[in-house]
């Protein structure tokens, strides 16, 4: 195991000498982060990085194999683009996490700001916490488990992709372009599998999940007059 | 007179508002109920480069030998920053088009062309090809908001980085491809379900304002260790105003697309009322950049309905380090600009996903065809600056420029031809 203490360290020192570090050793410690930003940025290869405090915005960023974990908050577009490896948060995360992600698994353990998963490809994404709104606008791709309560809109647009809820209101949320459907079996067993790896006490029976509409295109409304709330065109 | 000859007929009274397209237009909405999709962009008539003039050298300076000595076409951009800047041999790069909106065979055509003369081809939202990355000369991969098909791959086979902010055919919306488009192979490129119309994302999922933007610049520098230059692309509105939150962002160069930008599928009335022309864009580009001190450092890109030599020549007097094509590029490969690009019957096999209108194009003729006409431009172009005095492209200035219009000297603070006076001088031509 090495310590990296990085009070005194630019975002880009950080980096590269986590770059280097990471082919020497694999558990590495870091100290006094201070909510760097773009913190583990396109990191490759396997290993352990600990971080001791919270992260920035951009934690993770294009990350790709190592796993990262980061004990206490982290903040905006946490995960973005990440294509492989473990990012996971001890604490809360703010908005717009894991946008765009590809592949891997982040892993919250308290709650998300909103527009979590923005846009995913692929990956797991979990939330133990609560999910703000529009959570999955747009995915691509991927899983989103959300163990807490949702915002409204959630899978607002849903091309491809899936996300588990235990929320009992969620019909009341839910965006355009999806539905809720009952978890299938072998969901179930991927989602347990993934809580026995994390170490998550929750049964899976609860689950419901979002799942997009697909058909030939979707349903949008570009306003939404007040005198009848309608407005909606396909 | 007789009576019939003193009323004239319906059909030949000008109708002014009420011409055949905007009768068209309102007969479209009350059939459909909803705004019309187009190809090709906006059909607006806006001011061009053909309204201004070059001065040729006489007396007061001396032209250089056309055919006999030499004119640098060598174009470096994004040399700010980037410790590898894109270096191209002339000052035509070929723009973001898609592959979904344009076949594979185009897509590989354009590419080829670019080995031909040495320029850039830029991948477009959607993905990058293996058959562009692997003939291009030199690539440029755009980020864009719906990240369709990107990744850490993408960046790794980069010459440089274009993040995209707006198109000039639909600036503040996002891309459209319309689900006749979406093929099964199209469908796995993307990540989409087949046939689904797609309309994505207009913003970035992780840049939500200019301060975030200053973050995801560093980190992608980071990504790609300061290598490959990194340009953000705007459409060319409030141009001076995001010009300077551009440069603020640390980036390498700036394209700006002029409202007469083409593109696969937009609303008609997106295309035709969003935006500003390239013509003042430029300028004010151009100026902001200058205003900030940072001219010679930030490279300036411009796009949006070039077409030949004399306009980049008179885009490089500007202001512009060098100019994107798409639609003129299309033009050399066979495409008829009839504005359907969005219905993906593409008679050329140019803007269709159609396996059997695919095999219309001859990918190695077209490659050659766009090759040509970017060589031509290219000759244009220098036989302009050369009669200007000039013994590079670069050097062509604004003050080898005169308007022949009003309307280009108020735009562009050119002086009116036959005078030295631009008559909006003192509205600082913002």
């Amino acid at each position: 195991m090495v310590r990296l203490d990085i009070n005194e360290m630019s975002t880009r020192d950080v980096n590269q000498k986590l770059r280097e570090l990471i082919l020497q050793d694999d558990e590495i410690v870091v100290e006094n982060p201070h909510s760097v930003h773009n913190f583990a940025t396109a990191l490759k290869g396997k290993g352990t990085i600990t971080v001791e405090g919270s992260t920035g915005f951009y934690t993770g960023g294009f990350l790709q194999g190592p796993t990262a974990i980061i004990k206490g908050n982290t903040g905006w577009y946490t995960g973005d683009n990440m294509g492989d490896g473990e990012l996971i948060v001890g604490m809360n995360t703010g908005s717009n996490c894991a946008p765009s992600m590809g592949g891997g698994t982040i892993l919250v353990k308290g709650h998300s700001g909103s527009r979590a998963g923005w846009g995913m490809k692929g990956g797991n994404l979990i939330i133990c916490g609560n999910a703000g709104l529009w959570s999955g606008k747009m995915t691509m791709g991927g899983r989103i488990i959300i163990l807490g309560t949702v915002g409204r809109g959630i899978g607002e647009s849903m091309y491809r992709g899936i996300i588990h809820v235990l929320d009992p209101e969620v019909e009341d949320k839910l965006g355009g372009n999806v539905m809720v459907v009952p978890i299938e079996d072998k969901e179930k067993r991927e989602v347990e599998t993934l809580f026995k790896k994390y170490g998550i006490e929750q049964a899976v029976d609860g689950f419901r999940s979002i799942v997009p509409k697909v058909y030939g295109r979707h349903e949008y409304f570009l306003f939404k007059p007040t005198h009848q709330q309608t407005g909606a065109q396909s | 007179m007789t009576e019939k000859e003193r009323k004239p007929r319906a059909k030949d009274v000008q109708r002014g508002i009420w011409n055949q397209e905007a009768i068209a237009e309102v007969k479209y909405k009350a059939d459909m109920g909803k705004h019309r999709i187009r190809g090709c962009g906006s059909t607006k008539k806006y001011p061009t480069f053909d309204d201004l003039l070059i001065l040729p050298s006489q007396l007061s300076r001396l032209s250089i030998d056309t055919y006999r000595e030499d004119c640098k076409t060598q174009t470096v951009l994004g040399a700010r920053y980037a410790k590898k800047p894109l270096v191209v041999e002339t000052p035509i790069l070929i723009s973001g088009m898609s592959y979904g909106a344009l076949s594979k065979e185009a897509k590989t055509a354009l590419a080829k062309s670019t080995q031909t003369v040495g320029t850039s081809i830029n991948n477009g939202e959607g993905g990058l090809l293996p058959g562009e990355s692997e003939n291009s000369y030199k690539q440029v991969v755009q980020i864009t908001p719906s990240r369709m098909g990107f990744s850490l791959r993408n960046i790794e086979a980069a010459d440089a980085l274009e993040l995209v902010t707006g198109i000039g055919a639909k600036p503040g919306l996002a891309g459209h491809l319309m689900g006749n488009k979406i093929t099964k192979e199209i469908a796995e490129f993307r990540q989409l379900p087949e046939g689904i119309d797609l309309h994505s994302h207009p913003r970035h999922g992780d840049i939500f304002g200019a301060d975030d933007m200053v973050l995801k610049v560093e980190e992608l520098r980071d990504v790609t260790d300061y290598e490959i230059p990194i340009f953000v692309k705007i459409a060319a509105g409030r141009v001076r105003e995001d010009v300077k939150i551009a440069v603020k962002t640390g980036v390498d160069g700036i394209v700006i697309d002029g409202a007469e930008a083409g593109t696969g599928a937009a609303p008609v009335v997106a295309s035709t009322h969003l935006g500003i022309p390239i013509l003042p864009g430029l300028v004010q580009g151009a100026r902001a950049l200058e205003e900030m001190g940072v001219k010679e450092e930030v490279s300036l890109i411009v796009s949006g309905g070039i077409k030949d030599g004399a306009d980049v020549a008179k885009a490089l007097a500007l202001g512009a380090d060098a100019v994107a094509i798409g639609t003129g590029a299309m033009v050399a490969m066979g495409c008829v600009v009839c504005l359907r690009c969005h219905e993906g019957k593409c008679a050329y096999g140019i803007g269709t996903q159609d396996s059997e209108l695919r095999k219309r194009l001859d990918t190695d003729a077209a490659a050659q065809r766009v090759a040509n006409y970017i060589q031509g431009m290219t000759y244009e172009a220098v036989i302009l600056a050369k009669a200007a005095g000039k013994t590079a492209l670069a050097n062509m200035e604004r003050e080898d420029l005169r308007s022949l219009t009003l309307e280009a000297c108020a735009m562009t603070g050119t002086p009116l031809a036959g005078t030295n006076f631009a008559f909006t001088e003192p509205f600082g031509f913002f």
